[in-house]
């Protein structure tokens, strides 16, 4: 059955999931608490991981736009479209946690960090990209315009980069984190929680994607419906 | 090439024949800085260059926004749109010479915006005028680059007027930050940041880059 592929792996993605998840929470429950932040440190574990995410699905919305252009194909649409929506869920995340450690430990809740901006910038590029696509009647169409912004929208980035810098964006922001600068004990839910996002948006793009495959597959059946009726209105029945 | 030429002579040829789109933009242009300089009256004890930079340019955005969203309206009758697409042509052409139409026709807003903004914020532009055109001009080069591409899009989505801003102004900080930086720059006396220059320069040149190669997959048909 042509069913079958999708919900394995769907089934595969989920226990993945599930395992990352209890391994996740009995690691972060289990952490140290930072000497000078306190617990409000813990967000780490959820903060940075999320970014991960939100990286992850735009990257690959701009890739599968390029594709779907090259291409053609309907389901590097879908799967840029998924990828989108995912990626702006893990940036909400990233945009919610991120002030509240901020507030914790700088004392504000935004600071114009070219960090910040930029991601926010990000955000409101892939909103507006998944406004682009429900305000675009026509699939086909909806594909070509989404995957032309996609790849302006990554184009971008670089740019924005420079300019953020150039205005001069504080950097409150820390840097990447590297091998040897976290605490003790740090390491291993810091990891894990990488881990658990990756397994988290894979598992939720899958069920997009199989959500984005069903509703192609009631149009195409409407239409064929609707054509095989001889007279009367579609819409009546 | 002539069919650059072509959209574009037809584009200004209609454009003066109507002036629809100039004189909305112009107005609107002007009742931006009204609508400043009575939420943000100019400080007595001296303005400072960067805010005054950033206002002006928001006022230039806002008016480019007006007129990039009727860059393609006349195209939408009678399906002028597809006759376009028919062309025998490369569609980056067609691009461009609707961007160079949008960019001239922003260029005499921004000179309109520029007079009205220094008499309402008490602004002597007359020292800076050469560079600060060259600043304006790359700045308009940057917003009719993807304006236009954009324009395209937002006309075939259920809500065009708005859909073109929401596309447009996330993509825009580059060019404004530079322009934005140029400008105060100039204001306070100083030249242009080679920085800014540059960032301007090369935004321009991705946005008009993947905007021309870009445009093949916006039209239909």
């Amino acid at each position: 059955m042509s069913h079958s592929g999708p919900s394995s792996l769907r089934r595969a993605t989920a226990a993945l999931l599930a395992v990352c998840t209890a391994a996740w929470a009995y690691l972060v429950w289990n952490a140290p608490v930072d000497a000078v932040q306190g617990v409000i440190q813990k967000l780490l574990y959820v903060h940075v991981p999320c970014v991960l995410g939100a990286y992850l699905g735009f990257s690959l919305t701009a890739v599968c736009g390029g594709l779907y252009l090259w291409q053609g194909e309907e389901r590097y649409d879908r799967l840029a479209a998924s990828a989108a929506e995912v990626g702006v869920l893990f940036c909400t995340l990233v945009l919610i946690s991120g002030p509240i450690w901020a507030r914790g430990t700088w004392g504000r809740w935004w600071s114009w960090d070219l960090r910040l901006t930029l991601t926010l910038l990000l955000y409101l590029v892939y909103l507006a990209y998944l406004l682009l696509r429900s305000f675009t009647e026509g699939s086909e169409r909806t594909a070509r315009f989404a995957a032309v912004y996609g790849i302006v929208g990554l184009a971008v980035i670089p740019l924005n980069y420079f300019a953020v810098d150039l205005a001069g964006g504080r950097a409150i922001h820390p840097e990447n984190l590297g091998g040897d600068s976290l605490g003790r004990g740090m390491g291993a839910p810091f990891a894990m929680g990488m881990l658990t996002a990756a397994a988290a948006f894979l598992y939720l793009l899958v069920r997009r994607v199989e959500l984005a495959r069903l509703r192609a597959e009631l149009l195409r059946r409407q239409l064929a419906a609707s054509e095989s009726t001889p007279s009367g209105p579609s819409w009546a029945t | 090439m002539n069919v650059f030429l072509a959209v574009l002579w037809k584009d200004l040829v209609t454009e003066w024949r109507s002036r629809d789109r100039l004189v909305a933009m112009a107005v609107f242009a002007l009742l931006v800085v009204v609508v400043l300089w009575l939420a943000a009256p100019p400080r007595a004890a001296g303005e400072s260059p960067a805010r005054l930079a950033g206002l002006l340019w928001v006022t230039t955005i806002f008016a480019a926004v007006l007129g990039l969203n009727r860059a393609f309206a006349l195209e939408l009758e009678n399906e002028a749109l597809s006759g376009l697409a028919l062309a025998p042509a490369d569609r980056g052409w067609i691009y461009l010479g609707k961007a160079t139409a949008s960019f001239l026709l922003l260029a005499v807003i921004q000179a309109l915006a520029a007079f009205v903004f220094a008499l309402a914020f008490d602004l002597d532009l007359r020292p800076v005028a050469l560079p600060f055109s060259g600043v304006a001009a790359l700045g308009g080069v940057g917003l009719c680059a993807v304006g236009t591409l954009f324009s395209a899009m937002a006309i075939r989505t259920s809500y065009r007027e708005v859909m073109l801003p929401l596309l447009m102004l996330p993509l825009l900080v580059p060019v404004l930050l530079g322009a934005v930086r140029a400008t105060g720059a100039l204001l306070e006396g100083r030249g242009i940041p080679a920085d800014a220059l540059r960032l301007l320069v090369v935004t321009d040149g991705v946005f008009l880059i993947v905007s021309f190669l870009g445009f093949d997959s916006v039209l239909d048909e």
